[in-house]
C-alpha cells in the first residue's frame, strides 16, 4: 500500500447545512374551522449543522426525543426539512431524493420492516430488486452477506422464525445490499450477545477502512459503544446539537478535572490524614493498604505534591488511577445545562 | 434508454414475486377463494332458474345468469382497480414495511402502482373464473368481441385506478375513513347494474347512476359480450369513459403529488 492509498478520502460525503424540521400540527386549519383544540407544532431540529467524512464513523448521540431519528430520517429522504438542506454524496435530499436513496443503506432494530411470512432469502432478494440488482447479482450478493453475517443456515426460514438477533442482523445484511457509499445504523447491537455484538462493531470498523470506504453514522444509547466506534460524535439534545468533537475533546470541554485514586501502604491512616491535610478527598482502608482518592484540574501540581508528601513520609506508592469525565456524565451535563438554562 | 425502461419493469416484477410468494404462504385461503366464486355462480344459476321463460324488456338481462356473472367479474375488477391503490399504502403501512421499501431509490408513485400489480393479476384470475364456471358448469355462452370487451375493461379500470388514486392520496392524508371507498364500493353494486338493469332505478337515482363510471363500463361489456354488438353500436359509453379519463388522470396525479409532498413535510408517511 503506497502512502497515498493508506491517506483516508477526507472529502465531505454528507453535509448537514442549518437544519431545521418543525412538524405541524396535522390538518390545523380543519380543527380551527370545527374550534378543536390545536397542539402547538413540534420543533424536533433546531440551525443542525455538521459534516461527515469519507469513511468516517460519526456518533449521534442524545436522549430519546432529542431529534436523532428525525434527523435519521432527513438524511434517508423520509422525512423533508423545513430549512436548511442535506447533501449526501453532493446530491440534495430533497430535489434528488431517489439518487440519495440509491447511496443510503438503514438498518434499524425495527423488526417490523421485513416480511414475516416470506423466507430470509426471498426477503433478501425482494429488496435487492427494489435497489435494481439483477437476479443473478443479487444472488451472488445475497450469498456474500449472508457469509458475512452468519445468516448462512438460515436462508430458508421464514422471518418470523428468527431470534431477534438474527433479525437484527437480517437487517443489517439488507442495508448492505446495494453496497453503499453511507450507512445510517441506529443501536446496531442492541439484541446481540457479547461476542456477535463484538463481531459486529468489528465488521463496522472494517466497512468503513474498506475500499471504497463506506461512511457511517450510528445512532446508539450505548455509550461505551459509541467512544469505542466513532471517530467523532455529536451530542444531541431537544433538536439541538449541543457539542462536537472526538471522544477526547468532549471530555475535555466537558470538564478540565480527574479522579485520581492512589493505592498507598507503609503509613497508618491518621498520619496520611496529617500528612495531606485537606489535599485528600476520601482516604479509605483497604486490606493492608489505603486508597486516596482526590480531584486535580488537568496539568495542576496537586498530584505531584501528594505523591511526594506520601513518599517523603515512608509511604509506597502500590498503583494509581485516573478517571476522566465518561461520556455519559457530558450527555448529563449538557442536558443539565439545558435544564437550568429553561429554568432562569 | 433501455435501462430506463427495464428498472421500473423490474421492481414492478420484484413486488408481483412478493406477492405471490405471500399469497402461496396461505394456501387454504387460496383455493377457499375458487370454491366461494363457484358457489357464487351456483347460487346465481338457481335464482335464474325463478326466471326461466318469464321474459325481460332489457336485451342485456335476456340470460339473466349471463348478466350476473359478467356483472360479478368486472365489478370484481373494478374494486380492485379502485381499491388497490390506497390498499398497498395501507397495508404496508400496517405492517411496517413502507419505511423499508421507502428507503429503496424509488418513487412512492412506483410503490404503489407496483404494490397492486398482483392484485390485478388475482383479479384477472379471480374475474376469469367466474365466466369459466359459468361456461363450464351451466352453458353460459358469450359472443362478440372479446378486445373489444378488454378495451372497455382496461378503459373502466383505468378510470377507477383514477379514483383509486384519489383515495390513496386521501389515505396518506387522513389515514382512514376515505369516503371515495364508501361512495364508490358501496355505490357501483347499487347504481351500476351489476344486478339489475339500472332503467329500473327511478329517474333521481337513474341520474346517480350515470354519473359512476362503472355503469358504462358494464353496460358496454355487456352489450359486447351478450348481445354481440359492434364498435359504431358501444361508441357512446366508450366515449364517455374516455372523457372520464381525460379529467380524472391529470387531476388524480396532480392531488396525488401533493398528498406525497404533506406527508413527508408532516413526517407522516409511515403512520397509519
Amino acid at each position: 500500500m503506497n502512502a497515498t492509498q493508506a491517506q483516508p478520502r477526507r472529502d465531505r460525503i454528507i453535509s448537514i447545512d442549518h437544519i431545521s424540521k418543525t412538524f405541524p400540527t396535522p390538518l390545523w386549519r380543519l380543527r380551527k374551522f370545527f374550534r378543536r383544540s390545536i397542539k402547538p407544532p413540534v420543533q424536533a431540529l433546531s440551525d443542525v449543522t455538521f459534516d461527515v467524512r469519507a469513511g468516517e464513523i460519526f456518533g449521534l448521540i442524545g436522549r430519546n426525543g432529542a431529534g436523532k431519528t428525525t434527523l435519521t430520517k432527513i438524511i434517508a429522504t423520509l422525512v423533508q426539512p423545513t430549512s436548511g438542506a442535506v447533501k449526501v454524496g453532493g446530491f440534495d435530499s430533497v430535489r434528488d431524493d431517489e439518487k440519495v436513496r440509491a447511496q443510503v443503506g438503514l438498518a434499524t432494530a425495527e423488526e417490523r420492516s421485513f416480511y414475516w411470512r416470506l423466507t430470509v432469502e426471498q426477503n433478501l432478494m425482494f429488496f435487492a430488486r427494489l435497489y435494481g440488482l439483477s437476479d443473478a447479482l443479487a444472488r451472488r450478493r445475497i450469498i456474500e452477506l449472508v457469509e458475512q453475517f452468519e445468516l448462512k443456515d438460515l436462508v430458508s426460514r421464514r422471518f418470523g422464525e428468527l431470534s431477534t438477533g438474527n433479525k437484527q442482523r437480517m437487517a443489517f445484511a439488507r442495508a448492505m445490499l446495494s453496497k453503499p457509499l453511507v450507512l445510517l445504523l441506529d443501536e446496531p447491537t442492541r439484541s446481540l450477545d457479547p461476542l456477535a455484538a463484538a463481531r459486529m462493531r468489528s465488521l463496522i470498523n472494517s466497512l468503513a477502512g474498506g475500499s471504497p470506504p463506506t461512511t457511517i453514522l450510528l445512532t446508539s444509547h450505548n455509550l461505551t459503544e459509541v467512544e469505542e466506534l466513532c471517530a467523532r460524535i455529536a451530542i444531541i439534545s431537544r433538536g439541538r446539537i449541543r457539542a462536537l468533537g472526538t471522544p477526547k475533546e468532549l471530555r475535555a470541554e466537558h470538564r478540565q478535572t480527574e479522579r485520581v485514586r492512589l493505592t498507598v501502604n507503609g503509613l497508618a491512616r491518621e498520619r496520611v490524614h496529617q500528612i495531606l491535610n485537606n489535599d485528600a478527598d476520601e482516604i479509605e482502608q483497604q486490606d493492608n493498604a489505603l486508597v486516596v482518592s482526590f480531584t486535580r484540574e488537568t496539568g495542576d501540581d496537586r498530584f505531584d505534591r501528594i505523591v511526594r508528601a506520601l513518599h517523603d513520609d515512608g509511604g509506597k506508592i502500590l498503583s494509581f488511577e485516573t478517571e476522566r469525565a465518561t461520556l455519559l456524565e457530558v450527555l448529563e451535563s449538557y442536558e443539565q445545562e439545558h435544564e437550568a438554562g429553561e429554568e432562569s | 434508454m433501455f435501462k430506463a425502461f427495464i428498472l421500473p419493469l423490474r421492481r414492478v416484477r420484484a413486488f408481483v414475486v412478493r406477492d405471490f410468494q405471500l399469497a402461496i404462504s396461505y394456501r387454504l385461503e387460496f383455493f377457499l377463494r375458487i370454491l366461494t366464486i363457484l358457489f357464487v355462480v351456483t347460487t346465481f344459476y338457481f335464482i335464474s332458474q325463478i326466471f326461466i321463460g318469464s321474459g325481460t324488456r332489457f336485451s342485456e338481462w335476456r340470460d339473466p345468469l349471463a348478466a350476473w356473472i359478467t356483472g360479478l367479474a368486472v365489478l370484481n375488477y373494478f374494486m380492485t382497480g379502485f381499491s388497490s391503490l390506497a390498499n398497498a399504502i395501507r397495508s404496508e403501512q400496517m405492517q411496517g414495511t413502507l419505511e423499508s421499501v421507502l428507503l429503496s431509490p424509488i418513487s412512492v408513485p412506483t410503490v404503489v402502482v407496483a404494490s397492486s400489480a398482483w392484485d390485478f393479476v388475482l383479479v384477472t384470475f379471480h374475474s376469469s373464473l367466474y365466466l369459466f364456471f359459468g361456461w363450464l358448469f351451466f352453458d353460459v355462452h358469450f359472443r362478440g368481441s372479446f378486445l373489444l370487451a378488454l378495451i372497455f375493461l382496461v378503459l373502466t379500470t383505468l378510470v377507477l385506478a383514477c379514483l383509486g388514486i384519489l383515495s390513496a392520496s386521501f389515505a396518506m392524508v387522513f389515514k382512514r375513513g376515505d369516503p371515495f371507498g364508501i361512495l364508490l364500493g358501496t355505490g357501483s353494486a347499487l347504481f351500476s347494474g351489476v344486478f339489475f338493469p339500472t332503467q329500473l332505478l327511478g329517474s333521481g337515482f337513474h341520474a346517480v347512476s350515470r354519473m359512476l363510471p362503472p355503469t358504462y363500463g358494464l353496460d358496454g361489456i355487456r352489450r359486447v359480450l351478450i348481445e354481440g354488438q359492434g364498435l359504431a353500436e358501444v361508441s357512446e359509453p366508450l366515449v364517455t369513459l374516455l372523457i372520464f379519463l381525460a379529467v380524472l388522470l391529470p387531476f388524480s396525479l396532480w392531488v396525488f403529488a401533493r398528498a406525497v409532498r404533506r406527508a413527508k413535510r408532516e413526517g407522516s408517511l409511515i403512520q397509519y
